[in-house]
């Protein structure tokens, strides 16, 4: 077995995990972490042993509390600390006694905060070295996988949704966007496989996290959300090898942060961290996210068609209303893509199944007294087509004839037999939210304004040419 | 290199025009023709050498922005004219600024004028040397148009920075005028990434500003550049 995955798995699947400062006290820290654990045990998601460590307690809710590290089972290989910072260097000694090798620090106050911090984090990160524990944290929210109930997100259930599993890994330094983002994603039905909040990244980086995702089966997009990157070349190397296999989707904040610099060069007061960061994602494949939403639209898009990548950049266009058609003609422009121009034999053949006012071309306008068979001819022409490279199907679900199961059907059968990419957009309000959750569901990414589904399907095309260019 | 460790032994961080330049040649760069003259008549040497009409630029490491300081004369047509301008590119530098130490003045071929060209390098912090490029004058001062890439770079790479810049259509040819001889640009930005890679411990930044490239099959030469060191 690889060796980051040896290191890293206790995060995500461990077999026993202490919680050290775990506490009765309803909302503290070492409370919530504790509960999750132990409502995951109850719901049969979390398989493995739960140990509360805490000098001052018998017995938390029928669980056996632990004195001390020392007094730990010997199978605990995941120990998550959420004591005071002044305590966590000599439990660290503790643990390294105990033989345990991973460990979550949970508690902020370190680094951020002055110099006794960095020397004691320096302490920690000596200790970890020294006896081969890799550490994520401390200051952060920790670990979520909702597979294996490992949840050290210290924001009870009652305050802050947990989203279901799925293929997307999301890695983020801010706890605070952590658990906004899990709450988010619950709502919005998007599947989080496993979330990684680092805080201050003194040891488990993005890098460490990329290599362990190569290999994770259960992810097949990771998303990121940056603030900075310590180590840049690790990083590059890391990013080279597993954008190979898998896209990643990169959220960099701090576009200012390099305004005050002072360079000597003409080409040094060019340069912004921010541009570098471009030169770096565009160097190893990496897509940029301009913004959160931006972030999940592209994820969900490469989550559902990560194995049908576009071969080209001709997008191609169904509608039933000619606005929306107009505006996702725009987008294909504006996000440096080609509308296709469909072969004559697509033309013929729409023109025999249409009626004469529906228009026949890119976009093919179904028009708005469509049934659901006028989208299915519209598909089966684009799929068909050699010069359609992907296909957006904009579904305005308020048109009277449309049957609304019926089209979704449609869809669902043709994104999963076609080898192009197919994203469906759909405007409205909650009757369409209700359908797009149905479609979505059947595995098709529908997003609601054309223009977010073009910008999808943009990601995509991008990270085709990037695999076509390493590929030769 | 034995320039860098020159530049470096005597105390200074950057190299002039003509120390730059010989680093480049070393990769392989096109510089011009061009040599450091100390005396008058050297100069007048050089000139008879490379041939009338050549320019004349004073070297001195306290004088970073030679035409502010008026002493980059263009266009000179004859030894007589070159020992008059001798005289007042160096009363000039002395106005500019009287403690400047004058390494020589560098004769050199007037160039015939192509599309300008920025190519420059820069560390960051994080992920080390990054390679720029970009078209000289407004296209880089004001409109700020060019791109960026971190250091080894490859060949694909080089070709996507000079397409994805906004004003690369004037590379192409626009306006029915004969596209520029990209692949040369191509060989610079390998050249100038070989070299910063090589020499990442001495090199923090760098410009080659401007670059004149010519149409295509005619190549391109460093007109200016700069190096400054760790």
């Amino acid at each position: 077995m690889e060796k980051i995955v040896e290191e890293l798995r206790p995060f995500f699947e461990p077999n026993a995990v202490a919680i050290i400062g775990a506490t009765d006290k309803k909302g503290k820290v070492g409370n919530v972490i504790f509960e999750n654990f132990k409502m995951n045990k109850e719901r049969g998601i979390f398989k493995g042993s739960i140990y509360p460590v805490n000098p001052k307690l018998d017995e938390i809710e029928g669980y056996k509390v632990y004195k001390s590290v020392a007094e730990l089972p010997g199978d605990t290989d995941l120990a998550v600390i959420s004591i005071p910072a002044k305590f966590v260097p000599s439990t660290m000694r503790d643990i390294a006694k105990k033989g345990i090798k991973s460990v979550i620090i949970i508690t902020g106050g370190f680094g951020e905060l002055g110099e006794e911090g960095k020397r004691m984090e320096r302490e920690i990160l000596e200790i970890a070295r020294d006896n081969g524990i890799r550490v994520i944290g401390p200051n952060c929210v920790g670990v979520y996988v909702p597979d294996t109930g490992v949840d050290t997100v210290f924001l009870p259930e009652n305050k802050m949704d947990r989203p279901e599993s799925g293929p997307i890994a999301f890695v983020t330094q801010s706890g605070a966007f952590a658990a906004a983002m899990l709450d988010w994603a619950a709502g919005a039905g998007i599947g989080i496989g496993k979330m990684v909040s680092y805080g201050n990244k003194l040891d488990v980086d993005d890098a460490d996290l990329m290599d362990y995702f190569i290999h994770d089966d259960e992810i097949n997009v990771v998303t990121f959300y940056i603030e900075g990157v310590k180590d840049g070349r690790k990083f590059i190397e890391a990013a080279r090898r597993i954008t190979q296999v898998k896209p990643v989707i990169a959220l960099k904040s701090g576009r200012t942060e390099y305004g005050a610099k002072a360079a000597s060069s003409h080409t040094g007061s060019l340069a912004g961290a921010d541009t570098i960061y471009d030169a770096v994602f565009k160097q190893t494949g990496i897509i940029r996210a301009e913004d959160f939403e931006h972030m999940f639209d592209l994820a969900k898009a490469f989550a559902a068609l990560k194995n049908k990548l576009p071969r080209g950049e001709r997008i191609g266009i169904i509608t039933d209303g000619g606005g929306a058609g107009v505006m996702a003609s725009d987008a294909v422009a504006k996000f440096g893509l080609k509308m296709a121009s469909l072969s004559e034999e697509s033309l013929e053949y729409l023109k025999e199944h249409f009626p004469p006012h529906a228009v026949a071309g890119n976009p093919t306008d179904v028009v708005g007294d469509t049934d659901a068979q006028r989208y299915k001819y519209a598909i089966e022409a684009f799929v068909r087509d050699p010069n359609v490279d992907a296909i957006v199907v904009i579904v305005l679900f308020q048109v009277p004839l449309l049957d609304e199961m019926e089209v979704i059907d449609i869809l669902a059968e043709y994104a999963e037999k076609s080898e192009k990419p197919i994203v469906a957009v759909a405007m409205g309000g909650k009757k369409t939210e209700y359908y797009a959750k149905i479609l979505e569901d059947k595995g098709v990414p529908v997003y609601p304004t054309p223009e977010r589904g073009v910008r999808a399907l943009a990601g995509l095309v991008q990270y085709s040419r990037y695999l076509e260019r390493i590929k030769g | 290199m034995k320039v860098i460790e020159a530049v470096k032994a005597s105390g200074r961080n950057s190299l002039v025009e003509y120390e730059a330049k010989q680093v480049l040649k070393a990769y392989g760069l096109p510089v011009p023709n061009e040599k450091l003259a100390k005396t008058l008549d050297e100069a007048l040497r050089y000139a008879e050498e490379i041939g009338y009409p050549v320019a004349m630029k004073l070297m001195s490491p306290q004088i970073l922005h030679k035409s502010d300081a008026r002493v980059v004369l263009l266009n000179i047509k004859t030894p007589e004219e070159l020992r008059e301008k001798w005289e007042i590119i160096h009363e000039n530098a002395r106005k500019y600024r009287p403690d400047a130490e004058i390494l020589g003045v560098l004769v050199a071929p007037m160039l015939k004028v192509g599309r300008e060209i920025i190519i420059g390098v820069t560390e960051d912090p994080q992920f080390g040397h990054a390679l720029m490029f970009g078209l000289g004058g407004i296209f880089v001062e004001v409109l700020k148009d060019v791109t960026f890439r971190i250091i080894p770079i490859t060949e694909r790479d080089a070709r996507k920075m000079i397409r994805e810049i906004k004003s690369y259509p004037i590379l192409a040819g626009a306006r029915g005028e004969e596209p520029a001889d990209i692949d040369a640009i191509v060989n610079l930005l390998l050249k100038v990434s070989e070299l910063v890679d090589d020499l990442d411990d001495y090199i923090k930044e760098m410009d080659l500003n401007p670059v004149f490239v010519y149409n295509e099959g005619e190549g391109a030469v460093v007109v200016d550049a700069r190096i400054i060191l760790k």
